[in-house]
């Protein structure tokens, strides 16, 4: 028979170890949870507020650009808009909302992600640069094409009113595209290859940085959003150089790597219509499928067509993991989309467009 | 052990458990209310009610606790077991099982605020979900109910009051 003093150290101990298991386990679900709840709330809310087809189709109704003014002043743009009047400062203040979405996430979302907010932000400074650097080349006013948005916006206007190419060198100096730009200025790359290469940089940040996450769930999901998202650039890429009639060895020179999908079979065929059939028994096979006729035409449908299944795919994502990462990179989504059609619609307008047209125009959910 | 030392620790993690539970659990959903209120006011009450469910796992703590006492006669009246026989260590093991029972399913709380919260959240995006996100965090409040249930069996027939 045990003694009693054994029989309560066994006891202790069974309680001991317990106890130690589910301190250990409560500490791990609410470091996984706890810092979404306020972020995901939010950003529900935020995206309750996203403006509906049904406001996009108002705002479509205003017929002059001062009408236009005057509806967005009941939205949250209202904020950024100041005294705006012109199509220019209108899609300035566009670009300023669609800027402190991006910090307000870094803001509220936990530490150990937050940072990915920061790195997306950088592909506004990726297209910054190449379309100034392009202007300039092509000897155009590059201020133009600056927008309003990217962790370097200061240095992309210094760069836009720079006198000579070798002074745009001296603003870039430190940054991650002084080497590219060196070797441009050196006619060791073509601008093709300058901008293929400001994207390889930026894509490897924001793949990097997914996958060195230490939770499992975060992983994932960072992952699968970058991953798919380098297959859209290649996936367009591709059909762009194909309908060009560029041989696969000099498409395959602008692929960013890091994607999921080989395209070497696609990359030696003869043309746009062989490649599309390559890309259909891809997993984007459905989705370039539901667009095949207008892609032969124009490969923006395919553009659209896979952004919204990135959409649709981080849809399924944040039902699956609600209080993940997931509802940002929805919200953000969601978000770039309306600045878009934003952007469409205010042009249109200014245009004199009629009401029906424009809502043809800017989406199929939209038109009467 | 000594019976008081069992008695004691029932009562203490009973309430102490479940206790702690609801404070992570309505501190989970606590968040998410105050994220859905700072985009919109009008989110305020259905927040409210979301985020006051894991509350209820410290109340059966509670109640565990004061039955316990007053069982073992801490509360109105001397101690039952002060004798340290076989009969009274057993008893008091009881009381003891029983505030464990309601402290370990009082846990249910941590989750639940976990659920209120992704509720809070999705009554933010769409205010139709909010009876269904009541229902989803309700769900969790079984294991504490049957907890509760639990202990009372515990404590009324192999103490009683």
């Amino acid at each position: 028979m045990l003694s009693d003093t054994t029989l309560t150290a066994i006891l202790d101990t069974t309680l001991g170890v317990v106890f130690t298991w589910l301190g250990w386990k409560t500490y791990k679900i609410l470091w996984k949870y706890t810092p979404y709840s306020y972020p995901n709330a939010r950003i529900n809310a935020m995206e309750a507020k996203l403006l509906s087809e049904q406001r996009l189709g108002e705002l479509a109704e205003s017929r002059t650009l001062q009408n236009l003014i005057v509806n967005l002043e009941d939205t949250d743009y209202k904020n950024f808009m100041g005294s705006a009047t012109t199509v220019d400062e209108l899609e300035r203040a566009l670009e300023r909302s669609l800027a402190s979405t991006y910090l307000l996430m870094e803001d509220i979302l936990p530490d150990r992600v937050s940072g990915f907010f920061r790195l997306l932000l950088e592909e506004w400074d990726v297209r910054n640069i190449a379309s100034v650097v392009k202007a300039k080349k092509r000897g155009e006013p590059a201020v133009d094409y600056v927008l309003e948005i990217g962790t370097i916006v200061p240095r992309v206007r210094a760069m836009a009113e720079a006198k000579t190419m070798e002074e745009i060198l001296v603003i870039l100096e430190g940054t991650p595209y002084e080497e590219p730009y060196q070797k441009l200025l050196l006619d060791e790359i073509s601008l093709t290859e300058f901008e293929t290469w400001l994207y390889r940089i930026y894509y490897s940040k924001l793949l990097d940085y997914a996958l060195s996450r230490k939770d499992e769930e975060e992983r994932l999901i960072l992952g699968e959003f970058v991953r798919t998202k380098i297959d859209i650039t290649n996936i367009i890429t591709l059909l762009r150089g194909k309908a060009a009639g560029l041989p696969g060895e000099e498409i395959r020179k602008s692929l960013v790597p890091g994607g999921t999908l080989k395209l070497d079979s696609a990359l030696n065929v003869e043309d746009l219509g062989m490649a599309l059939a390559e890309l259909d028994s891809t997993k984007y096979g459905p989705v370039i499928r539901s667009v095949r006729e207008e892609a032969e035409k124009d490969v923006s449908a395919v553009r659209d067509a896979l952004e919204d299944y990135l959409l649709q795919r981080v849809g399924e994502l944040t039902k699956f993991y609600p209080l993940s990462i997931a509802t940002a990179l929805s919200y953000i989504l969601r978000k770039e989309r309306e600045m878009r059609r934003l952007r469409a619609l205010i042009r249109l307008v200014a245009s004199g467009f009629s009401p029906e047209r424009i809502k043809a125009i800017i989406g199929g959910g939209l038109a009467p | 052990m000594e019976p008081i030392v069992y008695v004691s620790l029932g009562a203490a993690l009973a309430a102490g458990l479940a206790g702690a539970a609801s404070a992570f659990g309505v501190g989970v959903a606590g968040a998410a209310a105050a994220g859905a209120v700072a985009e919109d006011e009008k989110n305020f009450k259905n927040a409210l009610i979301l985020e006051g469910l894991p509350m209820t796992q410290s109340i059966y703590g509670l109640i565990t606790l004061f039955l316990i006492l007053l069982s073992a006669r801490i509360i109105g009246g001397g101690f039952r077991f002060t004798a340290n026989t076989p009969d009274n260590i057993v008893k008091s093991a009881i009381l003891f099982g029983a505030g464990l029972t309601v402290g370990l399913t009082g846990l249910s709380a941590i989750p639940q605020g976990i659920i209120a919260s992704a509720g809070i959240g999705a009554v933010a995006k769409n205010p139709k979900t909010f009876t269904q996100g009541i229902i989803f965090a309700a769900m969790a409040e079984t294991m504490a109910i049957f907890g509760l249930v639990g202990a009372l069996i515990m404590i009324a027939t192999g103490v009683g009051l």
